[in-house]
C-alpha cells in the first residue's frame, strides 16, 4: 500500500517515505532535522518496568510525609495531598483542583494507561481500547508535572532553611524516584513505535 | 487558495493524523487508524494562538500587581508579589534560588510571549528569520512551558506547610490564580500554533520572489 509507507514530519510537512532504521537509531527529518523517531531496544519491556515502578513508588509516596518543618518546638508535615488539600480548604479550590491533578491525577492516569495498554498489547484482550488508551496518553502528556514539582520542592527546602528546620521525608525520596522513572518513561514513548506496535496487533 | 509548502503532504492532498501520525488523504475525513478528524493543517492555529497569548498578557499584568502570597506573621500581614519574593531571596543572601524563580516565573513566561509574538508575526512578514531558527524558538517554548509552574508549586507548598497558628500562617494570594492562567494559557497558546505554517509561508514568499525575478 502506498500510503502506508509515507510518513509526514509534524513540525514541517515534509513528505517522505517511512525510514529503513535499525534499533538504536533515530530517524531525523530531512528538511528540518527534528527527530521523528527512535526505535529502542526492547522498549516495550522497559516501557512496562519503568512504568510498574514508578506505580509502586508514587504509591509509597501517600503514605510518608515529604517535608517535616520544626520552627523552635512548632512542627508540621507535609505529604502529597495536604499542599491541595490546605489550598482547597482556603477557598483557593481551582488552584487546589489543578495542583493536585498537575501533580498526582495526570501522572497516576498516564502510567495506568501505559500499563494497560502494554499489557492489552501482550495478551490481545481489550483490543477495542487501545486506540483511544494511546490518544488519551498523548493528549495526557504534555500536562504532567512531575519534575518541576520536584524542583518546586527544593525551592521551598532552601526558602525555608534559613528560617526553620527542614527535615526530608521518606516521601521526597520515592518521589524522586518516581520522577527519574517518569522522565525515563518520556524519553521512551515514540509516537510512531506506539502506532505501528497497535497495527502489529490488529493484523 | 492556501498554499502550502513545496514537498509537504498537504500540497499532495495528504493529512498527517494529529495523534497517530498516519498519512492518509485527506478525502478520508476521518483517519483511518484511530479516528481523529483529518486536517492539512490545525484549523484557525493563528487565531487561536493569538487569542490565548492576548488574554494570557492581560493575566499576566494581575499576576505581576497583586500578591502571591499573604504571610501573616506575629500578627504583621505581608503581601508578597512574585518580584517581591525574589528581591527578598536575593538580599537573605539564598542568590541561587533568587536566580531560579526569576528565571521561573519572570524570564520565562516573558520569553515565551516574545517567542510567539514573534512567530505569529513572522507568518505575515516571513523575512524575520529563516524557518529552521523560528523552528527551534517553537521548540524551545514548548520545552521551557511548563517550569512557570514552579513558583505555584513552592506556594502551595509553604502554604501547607506553614501553618502554627500563631506564630506564622501563609495563605495563597489572588495573583497566584492569575499566574496559575498565564502558565496554563501560554501551554495552551503554544500548542495551538502549527509550526508547519511557517514553511508554508516561506515557500510562498520565496516563489513570489522567484517570480518577480523572471
Amino acid at each position: 500500500m502506498k500510503k502506508k509507507s509515507m510518513i509526514a514530519c509534524h513540525h514541517c510537512d515534509f513528505l517522505m517515505s517511512s525510514p529503513a532504521i535499525k534499533t538504536g537509531d533515530c530517524a531525523l527529518c530531512q528538511r528540518c532535522n527534528h527527530k521523528l523517531t527512535r526505535l529502542d531496544p526492547n522498549a516495550i519491556n522497559r516501557l512496562l518496568a519503568f512504568a510498574i515502578t514508578g506505580l509502586i513508588f508514587l504509591f509509597l509516596t501517600t503514605q510518608f510525609d515529604l517535608l517535616t518543618l520544626n520552627l523552635s518546638g512548632h512542627i508540621s508535615q507535609l505529604d502529597l495531598f495536604s499542599s491541595a488539600n490546605k489550598l482547597y480548604f482556603d477557598d483557593y479550590k481551582i488552584l487546589a483542583i489543578l495542583v493536585f491533578i498537575f501533580i498526582f491525577i495526570l501522572p497516576v492516569m498516564i502510567l495506568c494507561f501505559i500499563v494497560l495498554f502494554i499489557f492489552s498489547l501482550k495478551t490481545g484482550v481489550g483490543k477495542w481500547s487501545q486506540t483511544s488508551l494511546l490518544r488519551l496518553i498523548f493528549l495526557m502528556m504534555p500536562w504532567a508535572m512531575v519534575e518541576v514539582f520536584l524542583v518546586g520542592i527544593l525551592v521551598s527546602l532552601i526558602k525555608l532553611v534559613a528560617i526553620a528546620q527542614i527535615d526530608l521525608g521518606w516521601s521526597f525520596w520515592t518521589y524522586s524516584v518516581f520522577c527519574f522513572c517518569y522522565v525515563k518513561i518520556l524519553t521512551l514513548v515514540d509516537r510512531y513505535q506506539f502506532w505501528s506496535w497497535i497495527d502489529e496487533a490488529h493484523i | 487558495m492556501t498554499h502550502y509548502c513545496h514537498n509537504s503532504a498537504a500540497a499532495k492532498g495528504f493529512a498527517n493524523c494529529h495523534s497517530c501520525s498516519l498519512v492518509s488523504p485527506i478525502t478520508e475525513v476521518k483517519c483511518p487508524r484511530c479516528q481523529t478528524q483529518l486536517h492539512l493543517r490545525k484549523p484557525q492555529s493563528l487565531q487561536m494562538t493569538m487569542a490565548y497569548l492576548f488574554t494570557a498578557l492581560l493575566l499576566y499584568i494581575p499576576a505581576n500587581l497583586w500578591p502571591m502570597m499573604v504571610t501573616e506573621k506575629l500578627g504583621q500581614v505581608e503581601h508578597s508579589t512574585i518580584l517581591g519574593g525574589i528581591i527578598l531571596l536575593w538580599q537573605d543572601g539564598s542568590h541561587p534560588v533568587a536566580v531560579i524563580v526569576f528565571i521561573a516565573s519572570v524570564l520565562v513566561p516573558i520569553i515565551k510571549f516574545l517567542i510567539l509574538l514573534l512567530l505569529c508575526f513572522s507568518v505575515y512578514f516571513s523575512h524575520i528569520l529563516c524557518p529552521h531558527k523560528r523552528l527551534k524558538l517553537y521548540l524551545l517554548t514548548e520545552l521551557i512551558g511548563r517550569w512557570s509552574m514552579v513558583d505555584l508549586f513552592v506556594v502551595a507548598i509553604l502554604v501547607a506547610l506553614i501553618q502554627l497558628e500563631h506564630l506564622v500562617n501563609v495563605q495563597p494570594g489572588s495573583g497566584a490564580i492569575a499566574f496559575s492562567g498565564v502558565v496554563i494559557l501560554t501551554i495552551m497558546s503554544a500548542k495551538s500554533f502549527d509550526s508547519r505554517i511557517l514553511w508554508d509561508e516561506h515557500n510562498k514568499k520565496q516563489n513570489s520572489l522567484l517570480n518577480k525575478t523572471n
